[in-house]
């Protein structure tokens, strides 16, 4: 059984169509080995070689790599998510209960993407501690440092966008309070320092812009919506794409 | 480590004879000095740790997700806010430091401030030492600054995920969270109504500017917060000038004003905790 | 061109006059360039402020002044957001929005208090912050007489927003200045 299974593959790598997908032998050499790496897309993040000391599992923790997991499995699960929900607050709380209560594996998707959401931002807070730990910020890795601040920010705030969208109480009043603290931002909210006196009121403020109004409705619902699944995980994937390749240019701190 | 290192080796022995542009990566890395036993190739070797760790963290979410589904809360209604309200636990440092500070203050300069401080620790940390690798010696100030700033978040999120219950109150872990704590047995009173109290000052305003009545124990708040930074600057400027020397003068001040500010955040806390003090400083404008 | 080596017959007035040229050329267009971006950046702000809003209505009527007692009247919180107050000389309407951070506080009967269960504030009967975090008193919103039907009519997007005082007690607002017309009724 094995052998024919075998007898099917070898026969499988000469056909064209094999070939045009890979362009390389199996990587059982070392290069082919180095072909992969140079002819895979994803792959071609990595370098061909590392370091010995790259592969030690107690100087990075694979906790950078594990946030980038948690952000694709986010991706993944909130594509999902997408398919059965409305940002509309007369619809909204209804599409999670449907999720929660008639469609199959509606439940597990939604876990799915509320612990990985969990998961990333603890991992993300743990690889900045890593990195602040082992120095990784000295020169000349400064902009990385500062790439990835962003990133840690962005994820906050991807969370706090997303939790507005199942339109239950927590979702109000966990944004209720987040526009308040907008409308207390000093010169540019109506109830911050020197707010008033720079002309803002509650119709032309951060919060305003923030909402699409003055009260948590429908105006923010949608907002909130097409941040958080669109132009934030956007953004983000441009950071990461950045990050990630000047992990490239500027090498690895790690030991040697 | 020890099998991996032969089983290079054994690669090694076998290296191909077709020679390529790659060729050269197979034999060193970017860094030509480097010897090529130093290295191993990313497949296999660093490919399989990484898809163990992909196995890995799939595997616990999906376990997670299985024993332990989304919540999901009553209908949003504007009328009734739930009692007691928790963000998640990552947004508990915040909502605990709201308790002590202005929205203005906890809700928007402090997160800038936490955001930008961390920007700016690459510039501001000129110490060469402690690249790739950990250590504690070579670098106490940083790390011990860093550490103080982490526990302080990590300890104001314990704090609001489980010593806070109805109302905002404190709870014990042996208190009842269904019964409400009794409210208002403490007042808390701003800074300059204490030092007029309890020294007597006159109420009546030195100046008034605009809706600003600007008294004598205001200025004093004033002198008090303005000499907690003071006195803070010149203290190592004065008796650590190896300190003072190491940093240079913008990166001194930038790493003095982003320390300071950082303790100040519990010194408050304990103002508040220890003498029931509401605001240090208070104008018409903005009070902290 | 090497700098110091000149044509026959050029100037150096003409060269720096080129030079001039040269430079306003630039800096209209790269000005330009920064002018048109800035103006879509300016234009995308402001396309995120909406003009119209689909909001419920501010302006509403909660019957006649004989419907509330002394004390408070907690009924309309729900569906209004506002506590109805009647003291020994009038109604005023407070706000039911904690002004720390917005969350809606609940009343206690039992102790005479506001409490707010996002953060912990407190407030007494008059709006004034007896304890908690709280920056500034509750507001109070415009009321009036409907002259028709003698109905209490409500302006909630109108509200009284007094500077209060720190005192031992907390912060407080002189209560006779804020039983000032259009905040206060006198029935």
């Amino acid at each position: 059984m094995l052998k024919l299974l075998e007898r099917i593959l070898s026969v499988a790598r000469t056909t064209q169509v094999w070939k045009s997908i890979f362009r390389h032998g199996f990587p059982s050499t070392d290069s082919n080995r180095a072909l992969v790496m140079f002819s895979n897309v994803i792959l071609h993040l990595h370098p061909v070689r590392v370091r010995r000391g790259a592969l030690k599992i107690k100087f990075t923790w694979c906790l950078g790599g594990l946030t980038f997991l948690f952000f694709i499995l986010l991706a993944i699960s909130g594509v999902f998510l997408m398919f059965y929900y409305v940002p509309d607050t007369r619809r909204a709380y209804s599409n999670m209960k449907d999720l929660g209560t008639v469609i199959y594996f509606g439940n597990l998707f939604r876990a799915v993407h509320r612990w990985s959401a969990h998961a990333m931002v603890f991992s993300v807070w743990m690889h900045m501690t890593r990195v602040f730990m082992t120095g990784s910020y000295k020169p000349p890795r400064e902009f990385n440092w500062v790439v990835g601040v962003i990133l840690l920010a962005i994820t906050l705030v991807l969370s706090w966008t997303g939790y507005l969208l199942p339109w239950d109480q927590l979702a109000l009043w966990a944004v209720t309070v987040g526009a308040k603290m907008a409308e207390a931002s000093p010169l540019l909210g109506s109830a911050g320092p020197f707010g008033p006196e720079l002309g803002m009121t509650s119709s032309n403020d951060v919060a305003f812009v923030l909402l699409g109004g003055t009260v948590v409705g429908q105006s923010a619902l949608l907002r909130f919506y097409v941040l958080h699944c669109l132009a934030l995980p956007l953004v983000t994937a441009l950071f990461i794409a950045v990050h990630f390749w000047r992990i490239r240019k500027d090498g690895f701190s790690g030991p040697l | 480590m020890a099998e991996e290192e032969s089983n290079t080796v054994a690669n090694q022995s076998k290296l191909p004879d077709k020679p390529g542009r790659f060729a050269a990566l197979l034999k060193k890395t970017s860094k030509g000095s480097m010897a090529p036993e130093d290295t191993v190739l990313v497949w296999p070797h660093l490919v399989y740790i990484e898809l163990i760790c992909i196995l890995f963290g799939v595997a616990v979410i999906l376990f997670l997700s299985l024993v332990s589904p989304a919540p999901l809360e009553e209908l949003a209604s504007a009328d009734t806010t739930p009692n007691p309200t928790k963000a998640p636990w990552y947004f508990l440092g915040l909502q605990e430091l709201l308790v002590y500070f202005d929205p203005w203050l906890a809700g928007v300069v402090l997160p800038t401030m936490i955001i930008i401080g961390l920007v700016l620790i690459p510039y501001i940390d000129p110490n060469p030492k402690g690249k790739g690798y950990y250590t504690f010696s070579e670098r106490k100030f940083s790390i011990t600054g860093f550490s103080f700033g982490l526990a302080l978040w990590y300890i104001l999120i314990v704090v609001g995920v489980w010593f806070r219950g109805l109302d905002w109150s404190w709870y014990w872990p042996w208190d009842d969270p269904h019964m409400h704590q009794p409210a208002g047995a403490v007042k808390l009173v701003d800074l300059e109504v204490i030092l007029t109290s309890v020294l007597g000052l006159s109420e009546s305003p030195l100046v008034t500017l605009g809706r600003y009545a600007v008294t004598i124990a205001n200025l004093l708040t004033w002198a008090i917060f303005l000499g907690y930074y003071a006195v803070g600057f010149s203290i190592p400027f004065l008796f650590l000038r190896k300190f003072y020397k190491k940093l240079g003068f913008v990166r001194y001040n930038l790493v003095m004003f982003l320390f300071l500010s950082m303790m100040g955040v519990p010194l408050k806390i304990f103002l508040r905790l220890l003498a029931d003090v509401k605001y240090v400083l208070v104008t018409p404008w903005f009070k902290i | 061109m090497k700098p110091g080596e000149k044509k026959e017959g050029e100037s150096a007035e003409e060269v720096s006059r080129r030079k001039f040229f040269t430079m306003m050329g630039l800096g209209v267009g790269w000005g330009g360039m920064v002018a048109a971006l800035g103006g879509v950046g300016a234009g995308a702000l402001r396309y995120m402020i909406p003009s119209v809003l689909y909001e419920p209505p501010t302006i509403f009527k909660i019957g006649t002044p004989d419907n509330y007692g002394i004390g408070v009247d907690t009924k309309l919180k729900k569906e209004r957001q506002i506590w109805v107050v009647r003291n020994e000389r009038g109604i005023y309407v407070l706000v039911s929005i904690c002004r720390h951070l917005g969350c809606t506080p609940n009343w206690f009967g039992d102790q005479q208090l506001f409490r707010c269960p996002c953060h912990g504030s407190i407030y007494d009967t008059r709006g004034n912050v007896v304890g908690g975090p709280a920056p500034r008193t509750l507001w109070r919103a415009a009321i009036s007489i409907d002259p028709v039907d003698g109905q209490i009519v409500v302006n909630f997007s109108t509200r009284q927003d007094p500077d209060p005082k720190g005192t031992a007690e907390g912060l407080m607002v002189e209560e006779m200045s804020r039983e000032v017309e259009p905040y206060f009724l006198k029935v």
